[in-house]
Parts: structure tokens; sequence; C-alpha cells
């Protein structure tokens, strides 16, 4: 078991350095660099930079030395917010995105197997078709519509209220997080009940639950014991990139709520060719992601004896 | 159980079915899998209903359990009656659950009827807990010892695996165990090893015939292998197109079969005695369309003994002797030819 967990651990390494490699050299073949923007730079400042960035070395060199200063885990200064460290920008709103796609996940989840276990018990009938024309819907509408459409209803719900119920938008208390991690993880619930669902069916009509009734085992034991922890395992296995892909696809939600999270910082640093932060911040990302994978697949084994042993 | 009230139950009989009818709505219209069905099973005997492929034997023990999903299945008419007491529709006699406490059941597939993500030991355990009220501690050791009941070697150590690693054979001998736990009266056997190969198979017979032995608990064996039937088997039921056509001791039906059907079914087993050299005949067509079945005899059109009065009228049950009947006009006082041709005519050919 642990040396499976240090064998994935060594690959999700190797994985990581092709992510800093290919974002590298994606980023110097992108035509334009950092320091032509709209202000005015003389050629001397401009030289001054340039031997203060590294950018005047041969492009080998720089990567020999972003891959030094990676291994140490230092991201660099950004090029284009004063003396900012990447490094600084990612403990500080690094924390705010997770902490909201954590939530995120966490609803997504829980729903996603709750109602999705629902419909298979129901299949075919008015709370299978209910629950089945939502998760269309919360795979269709785009997010930003969500969260306009709920910040509209809060604003209502307030004013009905006379008092500030859930806040509209802003970052600070568990208040705050509730709607705009809901809205989050809105698509992947939808995404999630309907692979609960599949998956719940194949399970009711399985051989080792007629097993189960023919033991006289009563229904929510059934479901309990026998049902959800066969029907569970393709949510878990889909969850380790759904947690990377809520944390880093946040941004929208994050604009819409007013957060303070690291995703606007990416789209920035790309907008303005920023490399040590878009470098760093899709490291960051990348190295997490694989992180979340492996988690979760160490997590299945747990739950599925089957694994264990490969 | 004490003596005295096992000579009280001794006088009812075990299990009574009678007029079972099973229908099932499908897309395409109502099929009638289980036609009328009567049987009796008495303690501590075996009684193997045989039958091809979709003639309703699973279906008839299976809606007696209550595992028949309904809807699209109904039960349309017919008792099951356990020493006397109504077992249809409910799930308990006098507290007892019928399920997995009266009735043990087990099935073809031992791969695929465990729950690959829990311990051997927790589903023996499960009935346990759940008809007997053992603490988990209780059970679990209680599933160990049935384990060694069932002969699977290094007990305590199996009870902590998961099904993937064991072979088929000892799965089985796992399901024995479980659907034993809680001492049924009665186990049902559906086709225990037709997955299985042919010395597991032996060994997995056994282990039911010692079972029985010493619990007394009575067998309903559902099989298509006649060999299985004629090694364990007390009574036998043939069935086809979901009526039972045949139905006599073990010996009745082997030595003086009196249905053109279990005649075809032994003209289509091979053997392995050097006297008879035969070639295999296998019955010709296949059964009826189960949507609209034949308002005469079902085997009709596959019959080479059909008379007109087949194809238009049923047959009732004719019975030969006490415990000894076959569902065929061949025994009517008035039939032209005798139902004792039926055995000279495989052998001639």
């Amino acid at each position: 078991m642990w040396l499976y967990v240090i064998k994935r651990l060594l690959q999700g390494i190797i994985t990581v350095w092709f992510i800093a490699t290919a974002t590298f050299f994606a980023m110097h073949n992108v035509p334009g660099d950092p320091l032509l923007n709209d202000r005015a730079v003389t050629e001397a400042i401009r030289a001054n930079l340039e031997a203060r960035y590294g950018l005047d070395q041969p492009i080998g060199t720089q990567y020999l030395l972003y891959l030094r200063n990676l291994s140490r885990g230092d991201f660099g200064i950004s090029f284009t917010q004063e003396n900012r460290e990447v490094n600084d920008i990612i403990r500080e709103h690094f924390p705010v995105s997770a902490i909201l796609g954590i939530l995120a996940v966490v609803f997504a989840a829980a729903g996603g197997v709750l109602f999705g276990a629902l419909t298979a018990i129901y299949r075919n009938r008015l709370p299978d078709y209910i629950i089945m024309f939502l998760v269309i819907l919360g795979i269709s509408v785009p997010s930003f519509v969500v969260a306009a459409l709920s910040q509209l209803m809060l604003v209502t719900l307030n004013s009905a209220v006379g008092t500030t119920v859930l806040p509209v938008a802003g970052w600070g208390t568990i208040l705050h997080m509730l709607v705009p991690a809901m809205v989050l993880g809105l698509g992947t619930m939808a995404y999630l009940t309907r692979l609960m669902r599949s998956s719940m069916l194949e399970v009711i009509s399985s051989d080792f639950v007629r097993t189960a009734k023919s033991k006289g085992v009563p229904p929510a034991r059934i479901f309990a014991k026998h049902q959800l922890r066969n029907a569970i395992l393709p949510v878990i296995t889909v969850l380790g990139p759904a947690i990377a892909a809520i944390t880093t696809g946040g941004f929208v939600v994050e604009l819409v709520f007013a957060i303070p999270g690291l995703g606007r910082f990416f789209v920035q640093a790309v907008q303005q060719l920023d490399y040590t932060v878009i470098m760093g911040t899709t490291v960051f990302y990348g190295a997490f992601l694989v992180f979340m994978v492996i988690v979760v697949d160490v997590l299945y084994g747990f739950i599925d004896p089957r694994v264990r042993l490969e | 159980m004490s003596r005295a009230s096992l000579a009280n139950e001794a006088a009812l009989v075990l299990l009574e079915v009678e007029n079972l009818a099973v229908e099932f709505d499908t897309y395409g219209g109502i099929v009638k899998a289980v036609r009328g069905v009567n049987f009796t099973v008495d303690h501590g005997k075996t009684l193997a209903i045989v039958g091809e492929s979709g003639c309703g034997k699973s279906v008839t023990v299976q809606s007696m359990m209550g595992l028949i999903p309904m809807p699209p299945g109904h039960i349309t008419s017919g008792s099951a009656r356990l020493r006397g007491t109504e077992v249809l529709g409910r799930n308990s006699i006098d507290g007892k659950e019928i399920r997995g406490a009266e009735i043990g059941m087990i099935f073809q597939d031992p791969m695929t009827s465990l729950n690959p993500t829990m311990m051997i030991g927790d589903q023996i355990a499960e009935p346990l807990q759940v008809h007997k009220g053992y603490g988990y501690r209780q059970a679990f050791d209680e599933a160990v010892r049935l384990l060694e009941m069932s002969k699977i070697p290094e007990a305590s150590k199996r009870a902590r695996q998961y099904p993937f690693e064991f072979s088929g054979g000892m799965l089985q001998r796992a399901m024995i165990a479980m659907a034993i736990s809680c001492k049924p009266s009665i186990l049902i056997a559906d086709e225990p090893t037709t997955a299985l190969d042919v010395t597991i198979q032996a060994q997995i017979l056994d282990l039911m015939q010692d079972l029985q032995h010493e619990t007394g608990m009575a067998i309903i064996l559902i099989t298509h292998d006649l060999g299985v039937v004629a090694r364990m088997a007390d009574d036998v039921a043939v069935m086809y197109a979901g009526k039972i056509v045949e139905h006599g001791s073990v010996d009745d039906v082997f030595y003086r079969s009196a249905h053109p059907y279990t005649v075809g079914l032994k003209e289509a087993m091979p053997t392995n005695d050097p006297t008879r050299q035969h070639e295999l005949h296998p019955i010709e067509g296949s059964p009826p369309d189960l949507f609209a079945p034949p308002p005469g005899c079902g085997y009709c059109a596959r019959c080479p003994f059909a008379m007109q009065i087949c194809d238009t009228r049923e047959s009732p049950d004719f019975f030969l002797k006490e415990q000894h009947f076959s569902r065929c006009w061949l025994h009517h006082e008035d039939s032209p030819s005798k139902p004792d041709d039926l055995y000279f005519k495989g052998r001639e050919a």
C-alpha cells in the first residue's frame, strides 16, 4: 500500500515537471513580452529590466534557472505587480479559492450522491423526472447566469426580510461562502447526479442485492450496506479531477461575487503576459490537480478492496 | 427444536404450493411465466425441479421468496403454505421472518451473488444480526463456525477476506454457509452448480447433503442437470412451459417416466453405461410462446406422441400411483397408444 503511494507520488512529480516545461516553452513562444505594455519604456530601462528578470539570457539558461528556482519552491517575482512575489500571491489568495472549492465539492458530492440515489430508487416516477429535469438545467446553464440569478434572489430576499440574511457579495464569514459555493458546485453536482443514478441502477438490479433480499435484510440496511458503497465508486473516481476543476474553475464565480480568490490573478496574468505569475499559478494548479487525483486513488482503495492489491 | 414440537410439525406438510400462477407485464404483452403449479415438500426431503431455460423454475421459487420485482411481476393466483400458514405476500410467520430465517436461498452464479465490497464473514454474519439480534462480534464468530461447517480451511482468516479472493467453489460454500446461518427449514438452491466445474460440483452437492443430514432441512433443488437430480433428489417435478408435467419419486420419474417430455429429456442425456449404446436425440423445436400459451398441452408441438386432443384440450393430472402423476392424455383409458410405448422408442431408433 505504502509502496503504491510512493510510486504514485513519484509519477506525480514527473507529471508536474512536464507541466512546468510545457508552460515555460509555450509562454516564451507567445508573441510579445511582459515589458511591451502601454507604458513607455526607454531602451536603458528595458535593458535594466531584462537583466533584472534574466530575459537577456539565452532561453536554455532561462529554463535551467527556472527549474532550479522551481525545485526550491520559488516561483519568482511578478512582472507587472511591483515587488510582489508569486509565492505571496498564491499564499494570500489560494486559501480563499481552496475554501470556496472544498465547500463547493462537498456540496456537489453530497447532493450528487443523494439525488442520484433518489432518482434511481424512484426510477420513472415523479421524483426522478423532476430531479433529472433540474440536472439537465444545471449542466446546460452557464455558471455566470446562475451566479447573477442567485444574486438577484438574494437581493429580493434581503429586501423582503428587511435585513441582510445572506450577503450578496464579498468575502469573510461563512455566510459569504454559502451561495457562491452552491453556484460553483452546481454543474458538478448535476454531473455527479447522473453518474450516481446510472451506477445505482446497475447495483439495484445486481445479483448481490438479490442475495441480500433473500437473506431478509431490511431495505434501509440493503441501501446503506450493499447498494450505496458499490454505487458510489464511479463518483469517487471523478471526484479528484472535479475538486481540481472546481477550485481552478472558480474564476467566473469569484468575479461575480467579488471574492479575492486566485482565479482572478491567473486570468489577469495571461492578459498581461506576466510570465512568472502564469507559470507559477499553472504549475501550482497542475501540482494541486495531480495531488488530488492521487489522494482520491488512495481513498478508492479503502472503499473497494479489489484496488488495494495492485 | 424439541422432540415434541418436531412431532407436532411432522403432522403438517412442510411446504405446500397450490395452483401458483405468476405473470409479468412487459412491453410485448403479458408473459404467463408460471401457470398453475402444485407441489409439496416434506421435512428433510429434497425436491428437484427440472426443466429447460425459461420454463418457470426460478420464477416459482422466487415468487415464494418475494424476490420477484412487482411490478412488472405479479402473482395472479395460488398459495404457498409453510406448515399450513400462507407465505405469499407476507414477510414473517409468528414473528419469524420467511426470507433468510425460514427459507434460505443460494443462487446460480456465486461470483456475482456476493457483495464485492464486504468481507465474507460480515456477509454471513448479516442474517444473524438481522434475524437473531446477535451483536457484531457474536455474529462474526458464528460466521467463522459456519464457514468451518462448510469445510472452508482457515475459516477465521478466510472470513476476513473479500469475494474476489475466493474461488468459485469456495464462494458457493460461503453462500451455503450464509443461507443456512439461521437454520432455515427449507434451503432453495437455484441451479447451485451450473457455474462450477464437475469436481467442484460434486463437492458442493456432497456438502449440501451433509448439511441436510445434520440439520434436517428440506431442499428445493432447481436444475436442468438430470445427473444432479439422480444424485440428490427424493422427489422430482418436471416443469415445462410454466406447468409441472410430471411429478413423482426419483425412481418413478427416471425408471417409469410417464410423460413424453421426461422421456425426451432422458433421450437427450449422455450416458456412460457401455451396455446402452444410444445416440443422443435432441428434442426438436422450441417451447411455446408464453405471451399466448396454447390452449392444449404446451408440449404438443414437439411431442412425437401428440394426438388431436392434445392440441385443443389440456390433460388433467393422471395419477399412476399415489405420489406419481403425469399430465398427458396418453394415460387416458381411451388413448390409442399406450404409455409403455414411450420407453422402447428411443432404444430401438
